[in-house]
């Protein structure tokens, strides 16, 4: 059983083709971008595109809330606000907290929102009625593990999701934000699914596709040795989003990604200890760090460059990720809650240039590009860039938060070799 | 590039987050450049400050070598680099300590002057008269015109332009119902929206011709110019699309929302004002001080071919307000002996243009003929 291949029928040529307008923003290239269009694209058969949101919580602020309010408000974009070409026709919500503002969209919107996910999906009937589906479990109540992961339902969204698929005979693009599930064979289940079934899936975290200061993007195939990120947050919840940071930037070294050899982590004066015995991750760290907007300087003054003392009495409690790549190539994430409040990168080339940006993520209401992958997905039919990526970073952070737990034993991980290669366009924020 | 001997800062005032505490600590303990931190390292820093109720200030002496001078004269003399930094946000400058700089400096020295670069488009070219004859190197500036540009547009050089618009607040953070008229001046947003206008549009067909008039709007007339076509409305919802800080109900519910296509600009805006200029080229630019609608500086300029660049200014968060270093890395190689990134006469125009803004007879409403701003550059 396949994917349905009317089910987008306007490529993105013909899309923007049949818009015939200026975009109105004339920056130099991104040929990948969606046009700022307003105007309905519409089926081959004459209706809007219908998407569903599968959310765990929409309250403000939470990550749902953020996708449902792009599709349904739409968002500033290559110098328009630009009104996504899709009805927002079905969303299921999982929880309902204080603050729930679900039901206001979907007053204000006319967005039905249905019992299970199932009818979500099927709009109530018998048949998938949607033309993709976007699984947003962040945020909510749910049951910790005592390495400390939240078991957001995302599998089972996804699983159901599948069902449906199997059961009606038909498929959609699926987007699923961040990583894939805390367990690696549910991770390794959804991506073979989405192969089995033929249906474009994405993934992962908005910072592989937000604004980078300054706007660096390493050049396809270039030699490297070794990524850094700094950022803030705990374990299962803002690491994964260092991990995407990180990854975005390495997959593009000569060879492309390989897959990973081995994982550990660390927590504590240790971190320290191995970042003085590092001279390559030592200078990644501090130009990571150089590119910060947040880390204020040592000894009360506001903008002092730090230094590596002032930080360990600063950060209370570091965490640090050590990914061993197959090709030897390294990644780095520091976790310095205390310090930054931004997500920075470093990367060492083989010659020893050092390429370093923050990738600049604005503060809510304002972080909008995932949503105009996904869209890019659904008139695409095809992945703006591969769900391996986030495969990949799902199973460093798991594998992680599991070195973490075994109080930072070096962990070899043969199942994560997952090889891939970056697409050539890069896929950032800069128009 | 030439090694500093020594430094001297002459400030109206000292306090936490002031650009003379941004420039001077970036001097003596470094800043983030090009993706390492970089000290300056001059061999010696003085500095004359009229006024501080910063503690630290003198902390800066002990700590880091700062030599703390009595008067302006003292502090300057000798030096090889002056950097003169007015009240935040610099939109009055002041005459006296750039005068003393320029006096009493080495010849042959740079001096940096932020913000404005003086307050009267006579006094600055009498400053640079002065600046000439010593053979001292003279520019102004802020961090809005070196800052990162989100998306990083740049008007290509030539292009033939019709139209600019930036939309800036007078404070981005207060509310405030209180007219501001009779303050003789709107605070950093004329020099905000100028610093960072200018350098986008004098890169047009023909560089900067001048301003030929001025006028000023006010509340519904505002509203009613742009009905008028004497405004882009196009122009004005491509810069709000840059904006990361659209108020009202984003505010309260976290939505997106097109503030601009919903109507709801006038309705947010509190007391809204603009300055229309009529370049001698036929450009017309309009800076719109819109409190209310977004806490960001946005700008879009159309191109007669019908392109439209749009960006937003960046001002990184405080207390750290990183865009400081990019103006640092640019007054370091300044007065280091590098070459001038900009034209004066940006500068002289700023002052023009702040200078009239203050008249009472801009304020009639009506368009004020400006021929002394004939500033070609």
């Amino acid at each position: 059983m396949g994917a349905e291949q009317n089910t987008t029928p306007w490529t993105r040529r013909q899309f923007v083709g049949a818009l015939g307008t200026a975009t109105g923003a004339a920056i130099a290239g991104w040929p990948g971008a969606l046009a700022a269009a307003d105007k309905p694209v519409r089926r081959a058969g004459g209706r809007r595109m219908k998407v569903a949101i599968l959310a765990t919580e929409v309250r403000k602020y939470s990550h749902a809330q953020h996708f449902v309010d792009r599709f349904l408000e739409g968002y500033g974009w290559q110098g328009k606000h630009h009104r996504p070409p899709f009805d927002l026709a079905g969303l299921y919500v999982d929880q309902i907290p204080e603050g729930d503002l679900s039901r206001d969209r979907s007053r204000r919107h006319k967005t039905k929102i249905f019992p299970t996910v199932e009818e979500t999906l099927t709009l109530g009937g018998s048949k998938l009625a949607v033309d993709g589906v976007l699984i947003i479990a962040e945020h909510g109540l749910y049951p910790r593990t005592e390495k400390g992961q939240t078991l957001y339902p995302r599998n089972d969204f996804f699983q159901r999701t599948v069902k449906v698929f199997e059961s009606t005979g038909r498929t959609v693009p699926v987007f699923n934000d961040k990583h894939l599930s805390t367990d690696w064979n549910e991770c390794v289940a959804m991506v073979e699914a989405s192969r089995r079934l033929k249906f474009p899936f994405l993934a992962g975290s908005s910072l592989p596709v937000t604004w980078r200061i300054p706007s660096v993007e390493i050049p396809l195939g270039t030699p490297m040795e070794e990524s850094v990120c700094i950022c803030y947050g705990g374990i299962d919840s803002y690491d994964i989003h260092g991990l995407e940071t990180a990854q975005c930037m390495s997959e593009r070294r000569a060879g492309g990604e390989l897959g990973v050899k081995s994982v550990r982590a660390i927590r504590g004066p240790e971190v320290w200890e191995q970042l003085g015995e590092n001279a390559n991750t030592r200078r990644l760290f501090l130009s990571a760090l150089s590119r910060s907007f947040t880390c204020k300087g040592p000894s009360g003054y506001l903008c002092a460059p730090p230094d590596l003392d002032w930080l360990k009495r600063e950060v209370k409690n570091p965490v640090a990720y050590y990914i061993e790549h197959l090709d030897g190539f390294k990644t780095t994430l520091f976790l310095l809650s205390g310090v930054v409040t931004d997500f920075t990168y470093a990367g060492l080339a083989k010659t020893g240039q050092v390429f370093s940006c923050q990738m600049y993520l604005p503060m809510p209401p304002a972080v909008t590009t995932l949503v105009n992958n996904i869209e890019q997905m659904l008139l695409e039919n095809a992945a703006p860039y591969p769900v391996e990526r986030t495969l990949l970073t799902s199973g460093m952070t798991l594998f992680a938060i599991e070195s973490l737990y075994r109080g930072g034993k070096l962990i070899e991980t043969p199942q994560l070799n997952v090889a891939y290669q970056a697409p050539e366009r890069s896929t950032y924020w800069r128009a | 590039m030439r090694t500093l001997n020594k430094l001297a800062f002459l400030l109206e005032d000292f306090s936490s987050g002031s650009p003379a505490q941004h420039l001077v600590d970036r001097f003596l303990m470094g800043y983030a450049r090009n993706g390492e931190f970089h000290k300056p390292s001059p061999r010696e820093v003085s500095a004359y400050v009229m006024m501080t109720n910063e503690g630290g200030f003198d902390k800066r002496a002990e700590d880091f070598g700062l030599r703390i001078a009595s008067t302006a004269e003292q502090a300057v003399d000798g030096a090889d680099a002056v950097v003169v930094v007015s009240r935040k946000p610099g939109v009055m400058a002041n005459d006296r300590l750039l005068r003393i700089a320029l006096d009493r400096a080495q010849e042959g020295a740079a001096c940096f002057v932020h913000g404005a670069l003086s307050s009267s488009l006579a006094l600055g070219r009498e400053a640079g008269r002065v600046a000439r004859s010593r053979k001292i190197s003279l520019l102004a500036g802020s961090a809005l015109n070196v800052t990162h540009r989100l998306p990083a547009v740049e008007v290509p050089a030539g292009t033939a332009l019709s139209e600019a618009l930036i939309v800036v607040q007078i404070n981005p953070v207060a509310v405030s119902g209180q007219s501001i008229m009779g303050s003789g001046t709107l605070g950093g947003a004329e020099l905000n929206a100028l610093e960072g206008l200018l350098p986008i549009i004098e890169r047009r067909a023909g560089g900067e011709s001048g301003i030929r008039s001025v006028r000023w709007l006010e509340g519904d007339d505002v509203w009613r110019a742009g009905e008028k076509g004497l405004w882009s409305r196009p122009l004005l919802a491509a810069a709000l699309s840059r904006s990361n800080s659209p108020l009202g109900d984003p505010v309260l519910d976290g939505r997106t929302q097109d503030i601009f296509g919903l109507g709801l600009v006038r309705k947010l805006a509190r007391h809204p004002l603009a300055w229309q200029l009529t370049h001698h080229d036929g450009l017309k630019t309009t800076i719109l001080v819109l409190d209310g609608v977004v806490n960001d500086f946005n700008f879009a300029v159309g191109a007669k071919d019908g392109r439209t660049f749009s960006a937003q200014l960046f001002r990184a968060p405080p207390p750290v307000e990183q865009h400081y270093s990019l103006l640092m890395a640019t007054i370091e190689d300044f007065l280091r002996g590098g070459a001038s990134p900009w034209r004066v006469e940006r500068n002289l125009l700023i002052a023009g243009l702040l200078e009239t803004f203050r008249t009472a007879s801009a304020r009639s409403g009506r368009a004020l003929e400006t021929p002394a701003l004939g500033l070609a550059y």
